[in-house]
This record gives C-alpha cells, structure tokens and sequence, in this order.
C-alpha cells in the first residue's frame, strides 16, 4: 500500500503529532507483514520529531530488519532520509540500551512510587 | 495569586549579546519574580537594545501578567532609535501601541503559546530567512527551517512554559549576520534531566552538557517515541556552516561555534530556556546534507 504523507500532514513533516498519524497508517499493515511505500511528493520541512513518532516508535515492537524490508520511502530529500537514518539508529539505541532502559525504569518506578 | 500588590519601576539597560548583557536581563526576572507585581519599564538608561532582550523582555512582561501582575513599558523614555527598532520588530504593537508596522532590518516579534508548526515555518522561511540576506536555495531554506525548528520543539515538548514561546531575530548587516532568539520561561533543562536522571545535585552545565549528546532525551519510555537527537543535529549544523548557537538555562551556559563547544557554570541564574542562533549571511558557509556527506567521504 501507499501513503501520501503531504495529504495527512501538509507540507510540513516536523511535529511529534503529525508523525503519529503517519505511524497509525503504517504500524497495522506492517505488524501483519504487508509492504508500504511512504510517499514524500509534496513535503518540503522536516524534522526529527516528526520522524521519532511516524518511524522510531515502529522499533518498539516490531523487528527493525522486518521493517527495513517492508518499509520504502520514496521522494524524500537528502535531508530527510539523513534525519530516517539518525532516528532509526537513535530507536535502537532508546529500545535496546540497557543503560539507557534502566535510567528510564528507575525514573518510572520512583515517579510511581511517589504517586 | 490574591494578596498584596506591589508597585516596582525597573531600568532596563542597554543590552547587547555579552554575557553581562544577559546577567542585566536575568538579574530583571529576579527582581519581578513574584506575584501581584505592576512593574513599571523605564528605558532612560537604554541605549541598545539586541534581539535577545526584546525576547526576554516581551515573555517577562507576559510572566508577571501570568502571576497576576501587570507591565506597562514606557516606550516614551526609549531613545528614537531604538524605539524605531522596536517598532519595526512589532515589539510595541504587541503590547497595546498602534503603529503601522515596517521592516527594516527586523525580525518580528513574536509569540507561541501552542505549536501551530505552518505559521512557525513560514516565519522561518518567510521572515527570518527569506528575505535576501541570505541567499540559499528553497532545499537549503527547508533543512534550515526544519533543523531550527528543533528548538521550537524541544521548547514545546519539554519547557512547560506557562506563557508558551517567544522569538524574536535581526539582521546585523555590518557582520552579515542573521540571529534569532527563542525564550521560554518554563522549567530549564537543568531541572529536567536532574528530575530523568534523578541526580537532584547535577551542575546545571553538566545538565544542559547531557542533553546535548545524541540519543539523549528526559522523555520516559512511557511517553511514546524516542526523542534526542534534535539539540544534536542543531550543534552539528552550526559547527558545519559557521554559526553559533548559545544556551542560557538556570545557571548552565553553553556556546558552540565550528571550533568549540563551551559548558560553563554561571553564577546569575534563570530559571527558563533562552536559546540564540546566529548564521552567517554568505551561502559559501551553507552546504546540503548530500554535499557534507560527499565531503566527509571524500
């Protein structure tokens, strides 16, 4: 399937919001193992944000070589896939990091035992 | 808020963009940091004032506002001069005085309480950028639009600002030099990476040192996508086309240019965010990502 990401966002593919939308468009058919194309034609800023809710979170649980494969970017600028690439290697790190996972665990365990 | 008003005057001094500029400016939200205050702007003893100030001073007007206080600036006392820059900046107009309103060499004022990301960009594009003095291509204009955005971003997702975000820029055609600065009066970064790390004793420039690296962000796992990487690729772009970038949170300070990357321990603190950005007027300084990518492997 493809997805237009400039009728669903604009122009502009820089919030956190906006790349919810487009994960919400793209986690179900890849989590049941269907190919997608995000089509970039028409999108002219980007930035990090963007990127972290429409492709990092996708790590969270789903097999990033699974992803790889079934997940094509099309007409996106040297910027753009510049900052993809940052936000994947970034994903890995947040999701796989046992340092970084116990510094998040232990800050959510003491916010919880605070509440 | 009930309870006593008080009435305090303040003489705002001539500001430029040294470090004992901004200890004047912070050493103004010390002074009013409290509820119930009508604090009154004098600017007799004002002979300069750069676009840092005019950040600062528009959001401290809209946080006294904010703790039931009131600010009345008498723009009167202001020299004709920079009163004419302020005007040309919208600063006046957003505070109540009628004024057509020009250009010159002047960023408008402005500011966000929620993130309304096409009127910010064309913002970027239009008012900041794309008014000649620096002459890129609309590609280059859109990766600066974007990486500067980064530090809208972050401001909204982590600054808890209760009066949202201001900016405000010039252009200094004797240095060929376009600056923004973008203020908010939320929590600092300090106080959030103390709160994430738990480590309630972290200098403020170790802190704001943290939250620079890559792949570091205070967003819990809880909250939904990883984050990051926006502070660094900011640094990254200034360092390749020879900007700077300056940080000012709590009593953390941070400058970077193309040759180094400065974390110091102030004594004047302020408790929000004040970033500043400065570019280079000349495109030779600009390169696309794929050009830094053919340079960096050839």
């Amino acid at each position: 399937m493809s997805i237009f990401v400039s009728k669903l966002v604009g122009e502009n593919a820089i919030t956190l919001a906006d790349g919810q939308k487009i994960f919400e468009q793209i986690y179900p058919p890849l989590k049941s193992n269907k190919a997608v194309q995000l089509d970039f034609d028409g999108v002219k800023v980007f930035a990090s944000p963007f990127f972290n809710g429409a492709v990092g979170q996708l790590l969270k649980d789903l097999d990033w070589n699974e992803v790889d494969r079934l997940l094509e970017f099309i007409n996106l600028s040297d910027f753009g896939r510049k900052l993809v690439d940052r936000v994947k290697q970034n994903a890995k790190q947040y999701y796989t990091n046992p340092t970084i996972r116990a510094a998040v665990d232990k800050a959510i365990s003491e916010q919880a035992d605070n509440t | 808020m009930s309870g006593v008003r008080k009435a305090v005057t303040v003489h705002v001094p001539t500001v430029n963009d040294r470090l004992k500029d901004f200890d004047a400016l912070f050493s103004l939200w010390q002074f009013t940091n409290g509820d119930n205050l009508d604090v009154t702007f004098d600017f007799s003893q004002c002979h300069f004032l750069r676009q840092n100030a005019v950040a600062f001073l528009g959001g401290l007007a809209r946080l006294i506002k904010s703790r039931g206080g009131s600010a009345n600036f008498l723009f009167e006392t202001l020299e004709p001069k920079v009163f004419d820059n302020l005007l040309e900046k919208g600063f006046p107009q957003a505070f109540g005085y009628i004024s057509d309103q020009w250009k010159g060499n002047s960023i408008p004022y402005r500011e966000d309480k929620v993130e309304r990301k096409d009127e910010l960009v064309a913002y970027l594009k239009g008012l900041w950028l794309g008014r000649g003095w620096v002459k890129v291509s609309e590609l280059l204009a859109n990766e600066i639009a974007g990486t500067v955005w980064e530090i809208y971003a972050n401001a909204f997702q982590h600054g808890k600002s209760p009066i949202g975000i201001i900016s405000s820029g010039q252009y200094y055609p004797k240095w060929r030099e376009l600056h923004l600065t973008i203020v908010d009066f939320g929590v600092g970064i300090p106080s959030n990476v103390r709160s994430y790390l738990n480590h309630i004793n972290m200098p403020a420039d170790k802190a704001i040192e943290w939250a620079m690296r890559d792949a570091n962000t205070t967003k819990p796992r809880t909250a939904g996508p990883p984050g990051g990487i926006g502070l660094g690729l900011l640094k990254e772009f200034v360092k390749i086309n020879a900007g700077y970038l300056e940080i000012f949170s709590h009593d953390g300070y941070l400058y970077i240019n193309k040759d180094r990357e400065t974390f110091l321990a102030r004594e004047t603190f302020f408790e929000g965010t004040l970033v500043t950005i400065k570019l280079k007027c000349d495109k030779r300084y600009y390169l696309l990502s794929s050009e830094v990518e053919k340079e960096t492997k050839s």
